[in-house]
């Protein structure tokens, strides 16, 4: 026979069913949310991964002044390696933003179409997605630059640029004033010979294992090109980061969601702990009747818990078809909105079904379990004299006399209540982090952008690029000539001009992940820098605040960095700490640098000035640092966070109104006797309500006060995790006054909301209610 | 001997506050007997029920029941003589509220490897027209009844009542205690009772009067009067 208690299941359904609903809702939203992501991740990174093969990507591309010979392409390709002509244009458009125009390609790094169709005829256009969603282009609109007019015909992903880095020395991508886009040979044919890069892609016959195999390859490729052309650029693909980028980022928030989901099981399965003890409460005669009828205990226990499993199975099973379907797309468009990827399938991954399914199962009856074999441990008798206690000598709290009447009243509905009201501040706690988090990233970026503008070094800083030719070491001639043209291309005359040495190296591990390694710009400046008032003289040795803050490095303490591809190991004692908020950077004297990285004394490879300097080779030029420059980063992650902040907010707030609603009921249905003889003696609604509903307010209302610092230190240690975890860069944690005032105003407003509601509860608490069950 | 009673001492509190509710009670019951222990209130009569339901313990002494010694019992073991020989009836009802007539009598029924017939039962009970209702839909009377059929679906070796008619007016207790011997007689449970109703005494076999925690009398009934003739 089947236990008959299980027929109470669905009545209590019904009966409880707007308690139920919004704790499924909850579900829904947040383990269809993680399912959602969690598939387009697994999705995302799968399609990224086949891209490599199935738009055949290549293994690296080099870039020569001229058009490659017919000589110069056999000889190449008999290296054992295919090329692809990659020539491209660069326009800037009349919105400001620069496209850069490829022919359609037919072999190497095809696009992706995503939308429209690819262009035929002459002035048609396909230009990236992403590029076209920054800068709200569609199919059939028209884009201009000063000399020509395109219709776009269509959306495209190009294999080699799914982030939008223009050069790759960039800092950071652009994908509002950068974008890639393709013509039909007939279009391309049409812009000036004067225009052209002269760009190729090679792939090996044999594709190299690893990336040290890339590496060698490529070491060894480079030297043979040498003795072919005069390269400009050359970028292997594993160096190349508007190819690798995203494959390194993507996958990082993972673990990220996963916990926020635990903790939100968590925080319900406590609401379901703190109902069920409720529930306990009120049938404690029938506990015990069933106790002393030879229920045991594990039955009960079972019975309790079934409620709470059904819900979350039913939460988890529905958030897994949305997110399998309408969340899954919700996630992949935020990828989307960073990365210029191509289409994916949908994977059907066992992991994340497990993780969203099978671990919040397991979470809830933990929780639920612990909590009723606590609750039901009493002996039947003590259940049916409802003498629920496990404390033996439980005694009244003393309140004077002198206390207002209204008051003690409060405090002992306070008292009654506290298991619930922890919950309670418990949940708004975690709610506080998730609407910091939403609302504190917008100011936070918009503070990193003005600490970026108030702390530049200078206005613009050239950082030379010297033609590949110089290193060649085959032909000493060439690259003789190559270096004295160079030393005549980047003198200035520019009275603002200092010169500087940069030189950039990698950390060796962050704190938390030794694997972890990023780069570190090192400057060398003048002694008497005029832009950096730094002592720098006798070894002297200085790192910006970014630095310092991100790794936890003083002065005094004993820094290592390396060379990116040698084993070469530099220590350095820091001396003081710079105020720059903007990168991690290292400052040393440029003479001391260059004996460092054995230099002559006077090499410099770029300037720092407070005015643009137009008089040198702009050939020589690897990357111009300005504002812009450096803010590409605030303006990029806006961009493609700012729509998921938003996400993150009406999910806080529904927490909010989720818990404090559950919560809150719970204390008036617990007291619903209570309040039934009051209304029979006289209280007046409002009466009760201020007795019943202020306790929770001033919870409600102190938990979100109390919990914003805690909160705000919470937020700057998990980010400073997640940064030295696994992002690059720093960015001071910075959250305003006024963010916390948004942040309280909203969650009063919540539960203001939330109040109302209960108001209505209160009233509608029947006055029979107080005879009922009366023994 | 089907229940044997021996020197049960139970106290209550600590010091001053210490309250010695049974002081060595001794008695026997006899299988298929209907056993009423009568007392004042505070004579410790529903305590020792409790101790023979296995949901108290006694400080010292021994109850046997069947040959099986209930204080060399764990919980578990204790829960499993609950499960098997014992039915339990108190004076409010405590049936659960969201399940019927019907699924409050399963719920007895669930316990037990070989129930009786629930349809038949609720014939017996007189409930049977009420079977799909909740119990906030019936009388006190019709939810003693239901409780008394939940208590006996399981079909206990004892029953133990604590005041069964103690929330119901005269007809209707008269009614309950009618259904109690039809009970006891039909499906022969040992039938243990706790009341202050002294007329109550004339229906049982064994009559057990409590006072101050010791028995004062332990008489047997040589000529019984039927539930239906009592007067009070």
């Amino acid at each position: 026979m089947k236990n008959p208690l299980r027929k109470r299941l669905p009545r209590e359904l019904k009966s409880e069913l707007g308690k139920y609903l919004v704790i499924l809702i909850l579900l829904i939203a947040s383990i269809g949310f993680v399912s959602g992501f969690l598939v387009a991740d697994g999705s995302m990174i799968k399609a990224y991964n086949e891209s490599f093969e199935k738009y055949n990507v290549e293994d690296g591309n080099f870039r020569t002044q001229k058009a490659l010979n017919r000589a110069q392409t056999k000889n190449i390709t008999g290296y054992g390696v295919a090329l692809d002509e990659m020539f491209y244009v660069e326009q800037k458009l009349e919105s400001g933003s620069t496209l850069r125009i490829f022919k359609i390609r037919e072999n190497m790094n095809r696009a992706c179409l995503m939308d429209g169709a690819l262009p035929e005829k002459p002035g048609e256009i396909a230009i990236d997605r992403m590029y076209a969603d920054n800068n709200k282009l569609k199919v059939g609109d028209t884009i201009k630059s000063s000399r020509h007019s395109w219709k776009i015909t269509g959306l495209v992903a190009l294999s080699d640029y799914s982030t939008m880095f223009a050069s790759n020395n960039d800092t950071m991508f652009d994908a509002i004033l950068f974008g890639v886009a393709v013509v039909s040979p007939e279009e391309f044919d049409t812009f000036s010979k004067g225009d052209l890069f002269y760009c190729y892609s090679w792939k090996y016959r044999a594709s190299p294992a690893d990336d040290p195999e890339a590496k060698e390859m490529s070491e060894d490729f480079l030297e043979f090109l040498r003795g072919e052309v005069k390269l400009v650029d050359y970028i292997p693909r594993y160096l190349n980061q508007a190819i690798i980028f995203t494959g390194d980022d993507m996958g990082g928030d993972r673990s990220m969601m996963i916990v926020l989901l635990y903790i939100i099981i968590v925080i319900l399965a406590f609401v379901f702990g703190v109902t069920i003890s409720n529930t306990i409460v009120a049938e404690a005669a029938v506990i015990g009747t069933l106790r002393a009828s030879g229920y045991t205990r594990k039955e009960l226990v079972r019975h309790y818990m079934t409620m709470p499993l059904i819900i979350t199975l039913i939460g988890a099973l529905i958030g897994n078809i949305l997110g399998y379907t309408w969340l899954k797309n919700v996630c992949a468009g935020m990828y989307y909105g960073s990365y210029s990827l191509p289409t994916y399938t949908t994977i059907w991954s066992g992991e994340a079904f497990v993780l969203t399914t099978i671990v919040p199962i397991i979470i809830m009856m933990i929780v639920n379990w612990l909590v009723l074999s606590r609750k039901l441990r009493l002996s039947p008798l003590q259940f049916i004299r409802r003498d629920l206690t496990v404390s033996k000598k439980k005694k009244a709290m003393r309140l004077s006399p002198a206390i207002p009447f209204f008051t003690r009243f409060r405090l002992r509905v306070f008292r009654q209540n506290l298991s619930t009201y922890f919950v309670l501040a418990l949940g708004i706690f975690f709610g506080n982090i998730l609407l910091m988090f939403g609302m504190g990233l917008p100011a936070l970026l918009d503070h990193f952008q003005e600490e970026i503008e108030n702390t530049m070094l200078c206005k613009y800083q050239y950082i030379l690029q010297m033609p590949l030719e110089m290193e060649d070491e085959d032909h000493k001639l060439q690259s003789y000539l190559s270096g004295l043209m160079f030393m005549r291309g980047v003198e200035t005359e520019n009275p603002d001009a200092e010169k500087i040495s940069v030189s950039t190296l990698k950390t060796t591990g962050s704190p938390l992940k030794e694997t972890f390694t990023e780069d570190i710009m090192v400057y060398g400046i003048e002694e008497d820098s005029r832009y950096l008032n730094l002592d720098v003289s006798a070894d002297q040795v200085y790192i910006s605040s970014a630095y310092s803050e991100k790794y936890d490095i003083f002065p005094g303490d004993t820094i290592t960095l390396r060379e990116a591809y040698e084993d070469k190991e530099y220590s350095f004692t820091v001396s003081g700490i710079f105020h720059y908020e903007s990168a991690l950077n290292l400052f040393m004297s440029r003479e001391k640098l260059n004996e460092m990285l054995d230099y002559d004394k006077d090499f410099f490879c770029g300037y720092m000035s407070d005015t643009a300097i137009t008089d040198i080779n702009p050939d020589y030029i690897g990357q111009v640092i300005d504002l812009e420059a450096l803010t590409k980063v605030s303006r990029q992650l806006d961009v493609s966070m700012g729509s998921m902040m938003y996400l993150v907010d009406a999910f806080a707030i529904l927490i909010f109104i989720v818990l404090i609603y559950l919560l809150s009921r719970i204390s008036i249905e617990r007291n619903a006797q209570s309040i039934s003889m009051a209304k029979i003696l006289g209280y007046k609604s409002g009466e009760i309500t201020r007795i019943y509903l202020m306790p929770t307010a001033i919870v409600v209302l102190c938990s979100m006060g109390l919990t914003i610092p805690p909160v705000f230190y919470i937020i700057k240690i998990l980010m400073k995790i997640v940064m030295e975890a696994g992002m690059t860069g720093w960015m001071e944690i910075y959250i305003s006054g006024k963010t916390m005032m948004k942040v309280f105003t909203l969650g009063a407003v919540s539960y203001f909301v939330v109040s109302l509601l209960e108001i209505r509860k209160i009233r509608k608490v029947p006055m029979d209610e107080a005879l009922k069950n009366v023994e | 001997m089907f229940l044997s009673i021996e020197n049960i001492k139970k106290a209550y509190g600590e010091g001053d506050s210490r309250v010695e509710v049974l002081k060595g009670i001794s008695l026997t019951v006899e299988q298929g007997e209907i056993c009423v222990l009568l007392g004042p209130s505070g004579s410790g009569k529903s305590t020792l029920l409790n101790i023979i339901g296995g949901i108290d313990s006694a400080d010292s002494g021994s109850i046997v029941i069947r040959g099986e010694r209930m204080d060399e019992m764990n919980e578990k073991r204790l829960t499993d003589y609950r499960r098997r020989h014992l039915g339990y009836i108190f004076q409010m009802y405590n049936l659960i509220p969201n399940l019927t007539v019907r699924e409050n009598i399963e719920v007895g029924a669930y316990l037990s490897d070989s129930p009786l017939n629930v349809e038949e039962l609720m014939h017996t009970l007189g409930i049977y027209d009420h079977r799909d209702k909740l119990p906030n839909q019936l009388s006190g009377g019709q939810q003693q009844r239901t409780s008394i059929g939940r208590a006996i679906v399981k079909n206990p070796d004892i029953l133990l009542c604590d005041e069964p008619t103690g929330a119901l007016d005269y007809n209707t207790s008269k009614d309950i205690l009618k259904l109690i011997e039809t009970v006891n007689q039909k499906y022969g449970s040992t039938v243990v009772m706790v009341t202050h109703n002294a007329a109550i005494r004339d229906m049982a076999d064994r009559v057990v009067r409590l006072r101050d925690g010791m028995i004062r009398e332990n008489t047997v009934n040589q000529v019984k009067t039927a539930a239906e003739d009592l007067e009070w």
